[in-house]
C-alpha cells in the first residue's frame, strides 16, 4: 500500500513542483512577489527576485526529474532535499520575519502558515518515498490502475487543500453552504441583556453628526470620556476648554440624548447640552450654534 | 507648499495606517508613493494614478474624481465642526467601489461615497479616530 | 439605573458624582437640528473662506508608537519611525481601548495614537488617546460564533466578536448590535482594538460594504 501511495503520489508531486517552479521561473510578477518574502533578508532586496527564480528553476528540474526518470533515486533525493530546504526556510522566516509572505506559489501572497509547512513536509515525504522505492512509478500504477488513480486523486486533493490559491474555488463556497444549512452563527438570540440595545457607538455617531455637536466643537477637546444610561437617557461626557472674558478653564461637556435613538430613527436628534466648570461645578452658559443662519435648508436625500 | 481654498470635492473620509507602524499596520508599507507615514499629515486619494483608479473605481459610484498624483496638497475640512487639516497625497485609496452609496451626514446634510483616506495624524486633527468616518469638504 | 457596561469612577463617590452629572445634563439647553439653522451645506461651506494652512505645521500635537514604560500618569512611547514621546494623561484625557475606558486598561506593549498639546517640558498633555486602535479594509473569509476570519491584504486576520460591544453598519445604516447580515466575501471596514498577545483584533465596529 505504501509503495502504491508513493508511486501514484510521485507524478502528482512532480507535476506540482514543475508547474509551480515554471510559474516562479518565468512569471512576470516574480520580482514583485519576492520583495515581500523573507528572501530579502537573506540575499538583499536587489537579488531576491533572482533568488526566487533560481528556486523556481530548481523546483522545475526536480519536478521534471521525478516525473520522467523515476528509476534513479537522484530526483527523489533532490525532492527530499528541496522539501527539507523549504521547511528550514519557512521555520527561519517564521521566526526572523513573521510579517513576510511565504513566496510558496506564484499567485499566493499569504504569510507563512501551517499550510506552508504541511506542503513542504509533503514534498519532503514524497521525495523520500520516491528515493527509497525501486522501479518506476508507471509499473506500479499499471499493476493497480484503479487504486493508483484513487490515491493520485487523493494526493491532488490534499495538495489543493493545502494551497490558499484555490480557497475561492472550494473553501469559501463550502463555508457559505454551511452558513446556509446551519444558519448564521451571529444571528441575534433576542434573549441577551444587550439584545435590541442601541450600541454606545451608535449614540456617539448620532451626536457627532448633530447640530449640538457642531455648536460645541470649539469647546470639546477630548473624545468620549465616559457614558451611562439613566431613565431612558444616554449621557455622554467629554472634556473641553471654555473661553470667556475671565480666561480659559477646563470644563466637562455633557450631552444627553434618547438612549434608544440612532441615525436610522432620529436623523435630527434633540440633544441636551450642559457645560460644567471642572473646578467649581458651576454651570456655564451654552453659546448658540455658531453656524450660518440660512432661510432655506437643502437637505440631501439619505442614501439607502 | 501652502494649502489652497478652491473647492475640489466632498465626500466621506476614513483613516488608514501606513509606513512604519505597529500591529496589523506593520505590514502595510509606505504606500503607492513610497512616502506614506501614519504620523504625518498625509492622505490616500482614489485617483492618484491610472493604476490606482483601476483598483478604487470611484466612477462605479458616479464619482468622476480628478487625478491628483503623489505630492498633491489638499485641505480637508470636517463638514460638521469646520475644523480642517492640510494633507499631502501619499497613497492610493480608499476602495470607493466597495461602499457605493454610503452616506455620512451632518445635521441632515449628507456626503456620499468614500473619497479620501487620511493618516491617523491627519484624521485625529479634525475628528476622533474611534468614529472611523467623517463627512468632509476637500479644497486645493 | 446605570448601564453595567458604562465606564465609571468606582465606588460610592463615583455614583454620587454621576447622579449630580445626570441631573446637570438633563437640565441642559436643548439643541435640535432645526431648519432655521442650517448645517453647512456644500455651497455655503465652499463659499466660506478657509484659512490657508501649511502641511508642515500641524495644529494639534500628535503622537504614535508603542508604550515602553508607564510611570504614574506618564506613558513612555517609542515612535515607530524612531524617536520617543512622553505622554501625560490627565483627568480630561479620553482613553479608548475597544471602548471608552480608564488609564488602568493601558499596558506596556500597547500601540497608541494620541492627540494633545505640547508642554514646555517636552511632554505632551493628551486630550485623546486611542490604544491599539486599527481601522482596516478587509474581506470576510469565514464566520464563526465568536469570531470572523478576514483577509487583510496578503494576510489573514482574526476578528473577535465582543458581545455587547461589537456593532455593525450595513451600507450607511446606523450602527446596530445585529451582526447577522455579514456575509462571506463582503468588503468590510473593521475598526477595533488589536491584541498584541495574539495579533487578533477585538471588533468595535464593522462597516459592511458590497
Amino acid at each position: 500500500m505504501l509503495t502504491l501511495l508513493s508511486a501514484s503520489a510521485v507524478p502528482v508531486l512532480g507535476a506540482l513542483l514543475a508547474v509551480g517552479g515554471a510559474a516562479k521561473l518565468f512569471g512576470r510578477d516574480t520580482a514583485r512577489q519576492a520583495a515581500g518574502t523573507a528572501l530579502v533578508r537573506i540575499v538583499g532586496a536587489g537579488r531576491a527576485g533572482l533568488a526566487l527564480r533560481a528556486v523556481g528553476a530548481a523546483e522545475l528540474l526536480v519536478g521534471a526529474g521525478l516525473t520522467a526518470s523515476p528509476a534513479s533515486a537522484a530526483p527523489g533525493m533532490a525532492a527530499a532535499a528541496l522539501g527539507a530546504g523549504f521547511l528550514g526556510y519557512l521555520g527561519w522566516a517564521r521566526v526572523a520575519a513573521p510579517e513576510s509572505s511565504c513566496g510558496c506559489s506564484a499567485r499566493e501572497r499569504g504569510p507563512v502558515t501551517w499550510r506552508s509547512f504541511a506542503r513542504a513536509a509533503l514534498v519532503l515525504a514524497g521525495g523520500a518515498g520516491a528515493a527509497a522505492r525501486g522501479g518506476t512509478w508507471w509499473d506500479e500504477v499499471a499493476a493497480h490502475p484503479a487504486a493508483a488513480a484513487a490515491t493520485a486523486a487523493a494526493t491532488a486533493l490534499a495538495l489543493a487543500a493545502l494551497s490558499t490559491d484555490l480557497d475561492h474555488l472550494w473553501l469559501l463556497p463550502l463555508r457559505r453552504a454551511r452558513l446556509r444549512l446551519l444558519g448564521h452563527p451571529l444571528a441575534p438570540t433576542g434573549t441577551g441583556r444587550t439584545a435590541g440595545r442601541v450600541p454606545v457607538a451608535a449614540s456617539v455617531e448620532l451626536l457627532e453628526r448633530s447640530l449640538a455637536w457642531q455648536s460645541m466643537s470649539s469647546v470639546v477637546r477630548s473624545a468620549l470620556l465616559e457614558h451611562w444610561d439613566e431613565g431612558g437617557w444616554r449621557i455622554l461626557r467629554f472634556a473641553g476648554l471654555h473661553q470667556d472674558a475671565e480666561g480659559t478653564r477646563p470644563v466637562s461637556v455633557l450631552f444627553a440624548l434618547d438612549a434608544a435613538a440612532s441615525a436610522d430613527t432620529a436623523p435630527l436628534p434633540s440633544v441636551r447640552v450642559t457645560v460644567l466648570d471642572d473646578c467649581t461645578d458651576e454651570q456655564l452658559p451654552v453659546t448658540p450654534p455658531d453656524v450660518p443662519v440660512r432661510t432655506a435648508l437643502t437637505v440631501l436625500p439619505l442614501a439607502t | 507648499m501652502a494649502c489652497g481654498s478652491t473647492s475640489l470635492w466632498a465626500g466621506e473620509a476614513t483613516w488608514f495606517c501606513c509606513g512604519s507602524s505597529w500591529g496589523p499596520c506593520s505590514s502595510t508599507g509606505t504606500g503607492a508613493c513610497g512616502t506614506c507615514q501614519s504620523s504625518a499629515h498625509q492622505a490616500a486619494w482614489p485617483n492618484a494614478s491610472a493604476a490606482c483608479f483601476s483598483i478604487t473605481r470611484p466612477d462605479l459610484c458616479g464619482e468622476s474624481i480628478p487625478r491628483r498624483g503623489c505630492g498633491a496638497v489638499m485641505t480637508v475640512k470636517h463638514q460638521c465642526s469646520g475644523s480642517s487639516v492640510c494633507v499631502t497625497v501619499s497613497d492610493c485609496g480608499p476602495r470607493t467601489k466597495s461602499f457605493c452609496g454610503e452616506a455620512t451626514c451632518c445635521n441632515g446634510t449628507c456626503r456620499t461615497n468614500r473619497v479620501i483616506d487620511l493618516t491617523p495624524a491627519a484624521f485625529s486633527a479634525i475628528g476622533n479616530l474611534s468614529s472611523g468616518m467623517l463627512p468632509v469638504y476637500i479644497y486645493e | 439605573m446605570s448601564s453595567p457596561r458604562s465606564t465609571s469612577a468606582s465606588g460610592g463617590r463615583g455614583l454620587d458624582r454621576r447622579r449630580f452629572l445626570t441631573t446637570a445634563a438633563l437640565g441642559g439647553a436643548t439643541i435640535v437640528g432645526a431648519s432655521a439653522l442650517g448645517g453647512l451645506d456644500a455651497d455655503a461651506a465652499f463659499a466660506a473662506p478657509t484659512p490657508s494652512l501649511d502641511p508642515a505645521v500641524p495644529a494639534a500635537a500628535f503622537a504614535e508608537g508603542r508604550i515602553t514604560a508607564i510611570n504614574g500618569s506618564v506613558l513612555e512611547v517609542a515612535a515607530s519611525n524612531g524617536g520617543r514621546h512622553l505622554i501625560q494623561l490627565t483627568n480630561a484625557t479620553s482613553i479608548w481601548k475597544l471602548e471608552p475606558t480608564t488609564a488602568e486598561a493601558v499596558k506596556v506593549g500597547d500601540g497608541l495614537y494620541a492627540r494633545g498639546v505640547p508642554m514646555p517640558d517636552g511632554t505632551m498633555a493628551a486630550d485623546a488617546l486611542w490604544v491599539n486602535i486599527v481601522n482596516l479594509a478587509v474581506t470576510v473569509r469565514g464566520i464563526a460564533k465568536d469570531r470572523l476570519h478576514f483577509a487583510h491584504g496578503a494576510h489573514g486576520l482574526v476578528g473577535r466578536v465582543v458581545p455587547g460591544t461589537t456593532a455593525a453598519s450595513y451600507l450607511a445604516g446606523a450602527l446596530t448590535s445585529d451582526l447577522s447580515q455579514v456575509r462571506i466575501g463582503q468588503s468590510v471596514q473593521v475598526l477595533g482594538a488589536w491584541r498584541p498577545e495574539d495579533g487578533s483584533v477585538d471588533i468595535a465596529r464593522m462597516t459592511v460594504g458590497h
